[in-house]
């Protein structure tokens, strides 16, 4: 057990719960035995006047025993389709990858942010699914299309 | 002239007495726990407890030892168990472990010997809680983890070879059935990668039902070494700053070795060590594929190179598959098969991403994450944690030091600091710990809340309204959860031993650890709990550390020291030790393996 990984985590969520970025939300999971800090339930939504507008994305972020040490997981459940969406649902991105950009000091809001950013502005030089990746290559025009209706069918009830 | 006369010299009557009662708690029993044991013993030490998960030990009829074989995690031993000792001393080799005891000694409140070796280094602290920086005060380096599109995708240094060959490859072919996360060096990634794209899953499911035949390893081979590393190079943009891969050809590696004399001369570098040697590329695919049309008899192949790694495996697979349908292998580092087998998959997977290449001897200590020992630096640590022992017991913490030893800085091997005082921040020792009793049948969390935490209430002790509350890693109260309020401890599983957490969202004010342990009667009738602990002003029933008077003191002109020595070493490891302010008394050098000290016997320990 690594009381430093909770206790980081109980700030996060008081530091959430004061302040947080308009459209998000982010909590631990409920499960029997109370909220899982270990597993939180997150949506991101998309930026307006972009495609993904419109769409609140899902992502269950698991956060290893050695968090902060270590960048928690972000998997998008279900899947997203996106260049740097691995087919399971996890994202790739630098500032959660530990041997790239990772800082214990980077909050939970910032990765959020962060993922944010990266729906509308994705990284073509690492790319996590071939079907995204080759139609935003090669057909904008229908890639586009496709992220509306993703947009669609991930709106808010 | 009993063993201990000298040591009883040494050390003095009233110092010597106390070493003869004080009971310890010794933490492994490897490198340095074994030859610390028999170091304690041979000081006089009477009373020691051992845990260790896989050792256990007679030593010496006139001392009591009680061997544990278990791990120090269990439950059984709590915090009351823990406070039973006088003097706590680790002797561990993981990090997870250390943690654990450095939070029960912070909650028991008994001081900790900390220790450690890796080859030629060597470290000794001693942690009370309060006056010293913890274990946690500092941050750790953690094992090193590697992303999963690093394993997979863009390896860029030989290790992510290695990784990739042991815990994926490995894995995927002899190992669990997808889904299960078989590493925690892929951090659960590992299972997610089988997904990554459904053909290939499926394609590796049907290469892995022809294991056993003939073209197996040809399969394999042209999987991920051939039609893997195609697919990676239509993603273009992935390769526009990085160098792409070169796929490799069964074919043309086949008739390559097929010649038999390609890069299979075994007389080269006689003088190397066989496992030191590196292998040529011809030989890791040798290693790798069933070599049966080669030139060279089979027997005297194998006796030469344990060859053939996965064939071999896959046998021996399939052999225990037909005792037990579900039995998977993992790697082990000792298993010349799988290590065979690492390090040609790994070498071959190096030379497509053009990485350097590593011998056999230097994938088994990266695969196995070996951390060299050796037993000059054990047991000069061994020594030096019981020195550290006496000045415990003499009451003496300003003299505790941190030392470290690195066997490269001659003359000068040991280095010691003054002891820091605790990082203000650390969230592990900046903590109020309790023990609370009370009747965890009948106690709801709302009674917790109302008359034990909250200042409102007569008894209570500082924690307002706006605390979070946490059993585990789960919150079981927070201002925006209250479902849990009316349930008993019982039902929110909270039983003896269990650690309750309280953070005030008031950043100012410390948090608060409860050990939980349930008790039905009480002394008086009105007395329903009772709290022990904690260092802030609350009010409190009992108050445990009988010596805390002496105590406080010693904190006191400890924290006194440290101010005025201020010595900035932590911030500058790589002087040398000639710029170092040292305090003479404690430099001990250490030749032959003889200790010495320039001020005489008195801490050094004499072994008959």
């Amino acid at each position: 057990m690594s009381g430093i990984c909770r206790a980081r985590l109980t700030e996060e969520r008081k530091q959430w719960r004061k302040d947080h970025p308009y459209g998000f939300y982010a909590r631990p999971t409920k499960t029997p035995n109370g909220l899982d800090l270990m597993n939180w339930e997150v949506g991101i939504p998309g930026k307006l006047g972009t495609p993904w507008e419109g769409g609140t994305y899902k992502i269950i972020m698991s956060f290893p025993e050695d968090y902060p040490s270590k960048p928690p997981k972000c998997k998008f459940t279900p899947p997203l389709f996106h260049p740097n969406v691995y087919p399971s649902g996890t994202v790739c991105l630098s500032i959660l990858n530990e041997e790239e950009a990772w800082k214990p000091a980077i909050t939970i809001k910032q990765i959020l942010l962060g993922i944010q950013d990266l729906l509308n502005d994705p990284n073509p030089e690492s790319p996590a699914q071939s079907d995204a990746y080759m139609l935003f290559k090669k057909d904008r025009k229908e890639y586009e299309m496709k992220i509306r209706r993703q947009a669609k069918e991930n709106a808010q009830q | 002239m009993s063993r201990t006369s000298h040591i009883q010299r040494v050390l003095e009557q009233p110092t010597f007495n106390k070493v003869t009662q004080c009971r310890v708690l010794l933490v492994g029993a490897g490198g340095i726990g074994c030859e610390l044991l028999k170091n304690l013993v041979l000081s006089g030490f009477r009373s020691i407890e051992l845990i260790a998960r896989d050792s256990a030990l007679k030593f010496n009829p006139d001392v009591e030892i009680i061997a544990h074989h278990a791990n120090i995690k269990d439950s059984q031993f709590n915090v009351e168990w823990f406070q039973r000792f006088d003097i706590v001393m680790n002797a561990l080799d993981n990090l997870e472990a250390r943690r654990h005891v450095n939070f029960m000694c912070l909650a028991a409140n008994v001081p900790l010997i900390e220790s450690g070796t890796e080859g030629y280094l060597g470290q000794v602290t001693v942690i009370k809680k309060d006056l010293t920086e913890c274990y946690d005060c500092q941050p750790k380096p953690t094992r090193k983890t590697y992303a999963v599109c690093t394993i997979r995708s863009t390896p860029s240094s030989p290790i992510h070879c290695i990784v990739w060959a042991k815990s994926y490859l490995f894995s995927q072919l002899f190992g669990e059935p997808e889904d299960e996360p078989l590493d925690n060096e892929m951090n659960n990634d590992n299972a997610e990668e089988i997904q990554i794209l459904k053909k290939e899953t499926e394609l590796l499911k049907e290469i892995k039902l022809t294991m056993g035949s003939q073209e197996y390893a040809e399969k394999v081979f042209k999987k991920v070494f051939t039609d893997d590393i195609e697919r990676l190079l239509t993603m273009e943009d992935m390769w526009k700053e990085r160098r792409p891969p070169v796929p490799l050809a069964y074919n043309d590696m086949n008739r390559v070795s097929s010649n038999g004399e390609n890069g299979l001369d075994h007389n080269d570098d006689m003088n190397t060590l066989k496992d030191q040697r590196m292998w040529t590329f011809e030989e890791n695919f040798n290693v790798f594929v069933d070599r049966s049309d080669l030139n060279i008899s089979k027997s005297l192949w194998r006796t030469k190179h344990r060859d053939y790694s996965i064939n071999r495996i896959s046998r021996r697979l399939l052999e225990e598959q037909e005792i037990n349908p579900v039995a998977v292998l993992t790697f082990d580092k000792d298993d010349d098969d799988a290590l065979d087998f690492v390090t040609a998959t790994a070498n071959l997977r190096a030379k497509v991403f053009g990485i350097e290449q590593k011998s056999r001897f230097q994938v088994k200590a990266m695969a196995g994450n070996i951390i060299p020992a050796i037993a000059t630096t054990n047991a000069t640590i061994a020594g030096i944690i019981v020195v550290q022992a006496f000045n415990i017991l003499k009451n003496r913490l300003e003299d505790c030091k941190t030392t470290y030893l690195d066997g490269f800085r001659r003359p000068c091997l040991l280095i010691n600091e003054s002891l820091n005082g605790p990082n203000p921040s650390c969230s592990q020792c900046r903590v109020n710990y309790y023990i609370l009793r009370i009747n965890t049948k009948k106690a709801t969390l709302k009674d917790f809340l109302e008359k034990i935490l909250n200042s409102s209430h007569e008894q209570g002790l500082i924690y307002g309204d706006e605390i979070t509350v946490e059993r585990g890693a789960s919150i079981i109260y927070d201002i925006e959860f209250d479902e849990k309020l009316d349930s008993t401890f019982e039902q929110l599983e909270i039983t003896d031993g269990v650690f309750i957490k309280v953070t005030p969202d008031d950043a100012n004010q410390l948090p608060a650890v409860f050990s939980i342990f349930h008790r039905e009667t009480f002394d008086t009738q009105d007395t329903w709990y009772e709290i022990e602990g904690g260092i802030s002003e609350a009010r409190v029933s009992h108050i445990v550390a009988s010596n805390q008077n002496t105590e406080t003191e010693s904190g006191t002109t400890l924290k006194r020291k440290l101010e005025s020595t201020d010595m900035d070493l932590d911030e500058q490891p790589s002087t040398s030790c000639k710029k170092m302010e040292l305090d003479p008394e404690y430099i001990i050098t250490v030749e032959d393996s003889i200790i010495m000290t320039e001020d005489g016997p008195k801490s050094v320990i004499t072994l008959d």
